[in-house]
């Protein structure tokens, strides 16, 4: 097909680069953003703007709130499909319950996993999710949104596009071709470390956008290539679901032979047991971990088979301190509360696997490295656009001179997943803080609308880049980038402005309290309208006085 | 207060551990000392000196963090450093001058000091 | 882009031995591998794990390789082919095993 190898790179990294790029500026600006998914989450709800808490005592405050909770109507109407005959009233049999906490959540997430009786498939479970204040057990309302946790980050990881997990699909395969753009990156880049360092805004569009794209995907490609990687191997499982279909009579085999080896029930008894105290199982969890040196709080807690003979309670150490995420499992008899099982140390592979989804998934508490991994992030969104914004450059005049649109619609969908991206997820912050505490009856979710004007947001922008590339059919400068980066000007203004409105917490006093969820939200959000306006301005330059371009100079530098 | 201080001299050492390796290249030597060539000794001694700085960087994330976290930190405190240097070069060149502040600066008409 | 002298066909031919002949290959590559190495001792989802992180790194290569091979029967036969024997060799493998 190629001449040689490295046209066919360079071909490669073009095509997909630019096809995929467009998946995976949401996937990286959403995963950045999702560095701070609870913070954010503390900005959109704010009820729980409290100091992180320790995991409660389950006897005394947990167990109250477990035995209350069910399945809420969309978890119901999502298994209706999955049962022959009527769901019940009420679900009575427990297979699984749990709480986790993270350092950096003031709220508890539980959730309680009931058998379906009738289910087509058989291990049918049904959820029913709660959040609520460990220091006293209050349910948080159902209808909030945690826009972080709840929205950007499943954002990042599924484009919340949960239908046969297409979704998901599209993710990995974005992820896989940013393995192959990063690869032929380095391939096509023939002064790779002579031009480590350089970055030439002076010189035309395409040498500085080039210049931009290669100084942020060099810099960082141990990180580009770590999280694309990582991802992948995360939801392997989903992309190779190998041991679930081929192999699972091997897989079948193994987790009988577990089950033996390790004392923990596969199934339950079918015997009713009552449930041991579960504060003094955590209280003997936490002194065997200090015993071995490693005294650490609860990441999560859960019950397998409450209420049956064969019911064990699981309790494992939240992993704050190293990549690793929660570990040193420590397993007891629910009913009696005898240890029944302390988890070994890890082996090799499972060490390397847990470093892998580890980095990926960010457990620790280090505060420098979450924010490196933004400037990581973002460097990864940098590098992209500039992708895209050197991809027309390079084309638009020719293209022009042909008659064809293409450069216009490679700008008009740059400009709607670049810029308007950002519009959207500020107009989501916006909106929470506009919206009513409670919607009237007959109003989908609060948290719903606010989902509803994310997307009505984005697709505006959308309208808006289309019109607003028309010049770039002429091999002119689109004013829709101006246009757009003076809405993220504005909007982020405007929501730590209604932020301070509408709760009080303006950001003199949150940086004075030291409130840093919400104060480092409201102070970035001002920092990207300062960056955006700046962008504005230098547009409006060039749009009066366009740099001159040496085009014949540029083709011969770049294949 | 001790580990905060501890990884700012890590970033410190990783943003100079750059500047060094960018001096040692031609374009960015004339950058910041004017027209004369640095001599192949000057190149692999900013290099050494550029690899030291960033191997001490290294050790002083792990007297903060676990290995699995200190390996992590440094990798993105390069990454954050080289980006630093690279705008600095583009903006500000010659105040990377004081990180080879003994080498004579090269008046344009190309004698020496 | 310069050099490309192929028709339409070609090109997504192409695409699709990288995309569904690179899976394929990598699905081969990762049932063997857990087959394999859970047959030589391995714990179980240890084998599967690893196997996993091999098969992404298998999966790049094989995706780039489909575009460099300057035969594209060649990419498709290696891969396709390559992909069922291996297959083929992880249910063997488990048959004697369970």
């Amino acid at each position: 097909m190629f001449q040689n190898f490295r046209l066919s790179m360079a071909w490669l990294h073009t095509w997909f680069g630019l096809f995929l790029g467009f998946v995976l500026m949401v996937v990286f600006f959403f995963g950045a953003l999702s560095v701070f998914d609870r913070e954010i989450d503390r900005w959109a709800i704010p009820a729980t703007r409290f100091e992180p808490q320790p995991m409660p005592s389950f006897d005394k405050l947990l167990r109250p709130v477990f035995d209350d909770m069910q399945p809420l109507d969309d978890a119901r109407a999502a298994m209706r499909g999955q049962v022959d005959g009527p769901l019940p009233e009420r679900f009575e049999t427990v297979t699984r319950l749990g709480a986790y906490t993270t350092h950096r959540d003031p709220v508890l997430g539980l959730f309680v996993g009931y058998e379906v009786p009738n289910a087509k498939e058989k291990d049918t479970a049904i959820f029913a999710l709660r959040t609520v204040d460990p220091r006293d057990g209050t349910a948080l309302p159902d209808d909030r949104l945690k826009i972080g946790s709840g929205f950007f980050y499943p954002l990042h990881y599924s484009l919340t596009f949960e239908w046969k997990n297409l979704g998901y699909w599209i993710v990995g395969f974005a992820a896989l071709m940013m393995l192959v753009a990063l690869v032929t990156g380095v391939i096509m880049h023939r002064k790779i470390f002579r031009e480590l360092f350089t970055f030439r805004p002076k010189k035309s569009t395409q040498r500085s956008m080039l210049d931009m794209h290669n100084l942020t995907g060099v810099v960082a490609l141990p990180f580009h290539f770590f999280f694309a990687f990582t991802g992948l191997v995360i939801f392997a499982g989903i992309y190779f679901p190998v041991t679930h279909t081929q192999l699972e009579a091997l897989h079948d085999k193994h987790e009988r032979v577990e089950a033996l080896e390790t004392g923990l029930p596969h199934e339950r008894a079918g015997v009713a047991a009552p449930l041991a105290s579960v504060d003094a199982m955590v209280a003997e969890a936490q002194r065997r971990w200090a015993a071995k040196g490693m005294a650490g709080d609860v990441g999560f807690l859960g019950v397998q088979f409450p209420g049956d003979a064969n019911g064990y309670v699981s309790i494992y150490r939240a992993g704050t301190d190293r990549i690793a995420l929660t570990g040193e499992g420590i397993h007891f008899k629910a009913s009696t509360g005898a240890l029944l099982r302390e988890d070994p140390p890890p082996t090799v592979v499972a060490r390397i696997n847990e470093f892998l989804t580890g980095l990926h998934l960010q457990h620790f508490r280090h505060w420098l490295l979450r924010w490196l991994y933004v400037l990581g992030g973002l460097s990864g969104c940098a590098c992209i656009a500039t992708g895209f914004l050197f991809f027309v450059e390079k084309r638009k005049r020719q293209h022009a001179k042909q008659g064809s649109a293409g450069a216009r619609v490679v700008d008009a969908l740059a400009v709607t997943t670049v810029t308007g991206m950002v519009v959207a997820a500020l107009g989501m912050l916006v909106a929470n803080r506009l919206l009513p505490d409670a919607m009237p009856a007959g109003w989908p979710w609060r948290g719903d609308m606010e989902k509803y004007c994310f997307w009505a947001v984005w697709a505006l922008a959308a309208a808006h880049a289309v019109w607003r590339t028309a010049p770039v059919a002429e091999g002119r400068l689109a004013p829709a980038w101006r246009e757009q980066c003076l809405a993220i000007a504005v909007l982020g203004v405007l929501a730590p402005v209604l932020n301070w409105v509408t709760t009080g917490d303006h950001l003199l006093r949150t940086v004075a309290e030291g409130y840093w969820p919400v104060a480092g939200a409201d102070l970035f959000m001002l920092a990207g309208a300062a960056i955006a306006l700046l962008a504005a301005r230098r547009l409006q330059r060039r749009a009066v006085a366009p740099v001159p371009v040496k085009a014949a100079a540029m083709e011969a530098n770049h294949a | 207060m001790r580990d905060a201080l501890m990884l700012l001299a890590a970033l410190a050492a990783c943003t100079a551990g750059m500047g060094w390796f960018a001096l040692s290249l031609e374009a960015h030597w004339t950058q910041v000392r004017g027209k004369a060539l640095p001599s192949p000794a000057l190149v692999a001694g900013l290099r050494w000196l550029g690899g030291a700085a960033m191997a001490m960087a290294l050790g002083l994330c792990l007297l903060v963090d676990s290995a699995s976290i200190a390996v992590l930190v440094w990798l993105m405190a390069l990454a954050a450093a080289a980006l630093a240097i690279a705008f600095t070069l583009t903006w500000r060149a010659r105040m990377l001058g004081v990180l080879v502040f003994w080498a004579e600066r090269q008046v344009p008409d190309g004698s020496g000091a | 882009m310069a050099a490309l002298t192929s028709s339409r066909f070609h090109i997504a031919s192409r695409t699709a031995a990288a995309m569904l002949g690179g899976y394929a290959f990598t699905w081969g590559v990762i049932a063997f591998a857990t087959a394999a190495l859970f047959a030589a001792g391995m714990e179980f989802h240890d084998a599967e794990h690893l196997s996993y992180i091999l098969g992404f790194l298998v999966f790049l290569v094989a995706f780039l390789m489909a575009f460099a091979a300057s035969s594209l029967v060649k990419a498709w036969l290696v891969l396709a082919g390559g992909g069922t024997a291996l297959t083929l060799g992880a249910t063997l493998l488990q048959t004697q095993l369970v």
